[in-house]
């Protein structure tokens, strides 16, 4: 499986991939100067919060979102292993907003659905990782449920250390 | 995402694209590229730095963030990023004006017209001080009316400049309150470039229109060649072509005003493709000033081992006379250092006719022609290259289609520049140019009349005089001011102030105002209401056919 990862040394906290992800993936518009009237307001998948970290979905192997959901929306593309919301059965009871360790699982009254990152997962490539300014964001296939490649980039349980 | 467009319309400064690419040497699109996908907030206007407790963002998809720490919303935010950007446009034509006064002051050139020089000079004391020029006197009486009921008419640099400067610290104006400093701002620009133009007349004399070419091929290669770069004092520049005189070298100029009678400076480009004369190996001197001056010229000419004189420095020593000597000295000198260096220059060329004024226009004339509907309108053309859009296609597609439907152009600065080099600015092409209307227009109003009318660079201020010489008030008149490629702060200052004497204006590329909706929608409709044309921000992708139909549509309001 191919996951995002982050360099926290070279993050800047500038907010473009939170504001593309809102543009690209959030957006009825797709274009940023409507996008950023839209009403409701567009919910990036990707968060900044501190410690140079842009919090994106784990896509967890045991996914306690997936098991928590009570019928079937919270889904896993058997192709990818990317877990993704099927939207148009979602109830928004926010059981996997409950249960989501890392509180990537974003719960949209305005949508009325529970809103993730599901990895760009039918695009190209995700368009977070396109858009850092500083290649902070990179795409790299997983072995055995963690990154492969540079050991400075931030592996899923060490990145989650300072919260 | 798909970034990448057409670099340029411009064959001579196309056949270069190759070639850099295989010395490797970066050029302005390459910068571009590298730096895409831009910032958003700041795209947008939702940023500031105008502290040390930022920088701060109004984040548009986040229930935090949306106000800046001391309390800037996205609408204020929006509106200081258009207050930033023309008050630093409207202190450039300050600079010009001062340099330029400065000169004269100091006896550093006998003006042709001492009594005129003497007269323009006190004004601009007068517009420095408290704003009361008397060329105040010679804009239409309701307009200037309508500033003053307003406050926005100037009223010294120290309101007009340093507390409008303020107004971004901090205070609790609100959006409308802002806009209307920042056309304050705008419009004491607007009245500082008059003088430098008056200045300018008095100081070198009228003349005709010139004829003179323009684009690369004017450059020569077997000759020493000193290129002035950007705008600086108009006497060193005189100083320059005085000494040079007889010596058999070149002249040419890039970014500035070609003609300070009785010189001419072939202009080599424009804007967009300033580094390119570099690559020819025919600049053996530059003398650059700062603004309007892309500061990778210095790599560049040091690359090709061309010399490079500031003319903006801290101790400027000696005389403007002294300082054109030496240069002129040093180009002689540089010349025979790179005598090594290919020439590659190439024969692309086209000739212009440029500078005319109201004055040599019969105004009358054209007056007629808009009120018997001979003609659809006037359209005003400004602004310079700006690389987010293929060079000058913007500006040329736009220029030929109103052309075609009758409209009579006017245009000045860089964008005379960019219509020169496709024959726009060539009587000969007057025919096959325009409508009808416009043609028979244009041959009544004299037999070389190019299809488009420069009214000179932007260290003049001929197309306000052109204005001030319609006889009516600008929003009576079907008439309409298009930046289809602006990129500088002067552009923006220039159409503030356009909008603030009643030209509905039309700027392309999206203002960074664009996050705030209040600024946005004050600019069409408040501007609307208050100097009764609007400043046309669009967001939306047009082609020049679009943009055309809709200039049409404005010159048809009436």
């Amino acid at each position: 499986m191919e996951v995002i990862v982050v360099d926290r040394e070279k993050c800047t906290q500038c907010h473009t991939c939170v504001l593309w992800c809102g543009i690209e993936i959030g957006s009825l518009a797709k274009e940023l100067n409507q996008a950023i009237h839209e009403e409701p307001q567009p919910v990036p998948r990707v968060h900044v919060e501190g410690n140079n970290f842009p919090l994106h979905c784990r896509h967890c192997e045991v996914a306690p979102c997936i098991d928590a959901c009570p019928n079937g929306s919270m889904r896993r593309d058997p192709k990818t292993g990317l877990v993704y919301v099927h939207e148009p059965t979602c109830i928004a009871c926010w059981m996997c907003v409950m249960v989501c360790p890392f509180g990537i699982v974003a719960p949209s009254s305005s949508h009325h659905v529970a809103i993730k990152c599901d990895r760009c997962r039918n695009m190209e490539y995700p368009i977070c990782v396109e858009v850092c300014p500083t290649n902070a964001l990179k795409l790299q296939v997983t072995r055995k449920g963690l990154p492969e490649g540079e050991s400075h980039y931030v592996q899923y349980s060490k990145g989650l250390e300072g919260f | 995402m798909e970034f990448v467009h057409k670099k340029t319309a411009d064959s001579a400064v196309e056949s270069f694209l190759p070639k850099a690419a295989e010395q490797g040497v970066a050029l302005v699109w390459d910068r571009y590229e590298g730096s895409l996908p831009q910032c958003g907030f700041c795209e947008t206007g939702l940023n500031c730095r105008d502290c040390l407790q930022g920088p701060c963002i109004s984040h548009p998809f986040r229930d935090q963030n949306k106000v800046g720490v001391c309390g800037k919303d996205k609408d204020i935010l929006g509106v200081h990023s258009f207050l930033r950007l023309v008050l630093h446009g409207a202190m450039a034509y300050f600079d010009q004006l001062a340099d330029f006064a400065e000169g004269v002051m100091s006896g550093e050139i006998s003006p042709k017209d001492k009594g005129g020089s003497d007269k323009v000079l006190k004004d601009i004391q007068a517009l420095l001080s408290n704003g009361t020029a008397a060329v105040m006197k010679e804009f239409p009486k309701g307009l200037v009316d309508g500033w003053r009921a307003k406050g926005v008419s100037p009223e010294g640099i120290a309101r007009d400049l340093f507390k409008v400067s303020q107004k971004l610290d901090g205070g609790t104006s609100g959006v409308e309150d802002t806009l209307l400093w920042a056309f304050k701002a705008a419009l004491s620009g607007c009245v500082a470039q008059v003088l430098q133009g008056r200045l300018k007349l008095a100081v070198f004399g009228d003349g005709p229109p010139k004829a003179l070419e323009v684009n690369l091929g004017v450059l020569q290669g077997g000759v020493p060649t000193i290129l002035l770069c950007g705008h600086f004092s108009p006497i060193l520049k005189q100083g320059i072509a005085e000494a040079a005189k007889g010596k058999n070298m070149g002249v040419m100029g890039l970014c500035t005003d070609p003609l300070v009678p009785p010189h001419i400076f072939p202009p080599v480009t424009n804007y967009g493709s300033q580094e390119i004369p570099i690559m020819t190996g025919a600049v053996d001197l530059i003398v650059a000033g700062d603004q309007c001056v892309n500061p990778s010229l210095a790599g560049l000419a040091k690359q090709w081992n061309v010399g490079l004189v500031q003319t903006e420095v801290l101790n400027r020593g000696g005389d403007l006379k002294g300082s054109a000597r030496k240069i002129v000295a040093q180009v002689q000198k540089a010349f025979d250092g790179r005598r090594k260096v290919t020439r590659d220059i190439p024969a692309i060329k086209e000739s212009a006719l440029m500078g005319f004024s109201a004055k040599g226009l019969d105004m009358k004339k054209i007056a007629q022609a808009v009120k018997g509907k001979k003609i659809k309108g006037l359209a005003l053309l400004a602004g310079c290259n700006n690389v987010k859009f293929t060079q000058d296609l913007e500006i040329v597609s736009l220029a030929r289609e109103l052309l075609k439907r009758d409209v009579f152009c006017v245009s000045e600065g860089c964008a005379s520049i960019s219509l020169a080099k496709y024959g726009l600015l060539n009587p000969q092409n007057r025919e096959s140019s325009c409508g009808k209307g416009l043609s028979d227009l244009l041959s009544s109003l004299g037999k070389d009349l190019p299809p488009v009318v420069d009214l000179g660079s932007c260290e003049n201020g001929a197309v306000t005089e052109f204005l001030l010489a319609m006889g009516k008030l600008p929003q009576e008149l079907p008439l309409v001011a298009c930046f289809p490629e602006a990129n500088r702060t002067k552009a923006v200052a220039r159409a503030a102030w356009t909008v603030a004497m009643g030209v509905p204006t039309y700027f392309w590329p999206f203002l960074p105002v664009t996050g705030s909706p209040k600024t946005t929608e004050a600019l069409g409709d408040f501007c609307q209401k208050t100097f009764g044309a609007k400043f046309n921000v669009i967001t939306e992708k047009m082609e020049p056919a679009e943009k055309a139909d809709l200039i049409l549509k404005n010159l048809g309001r009436g």
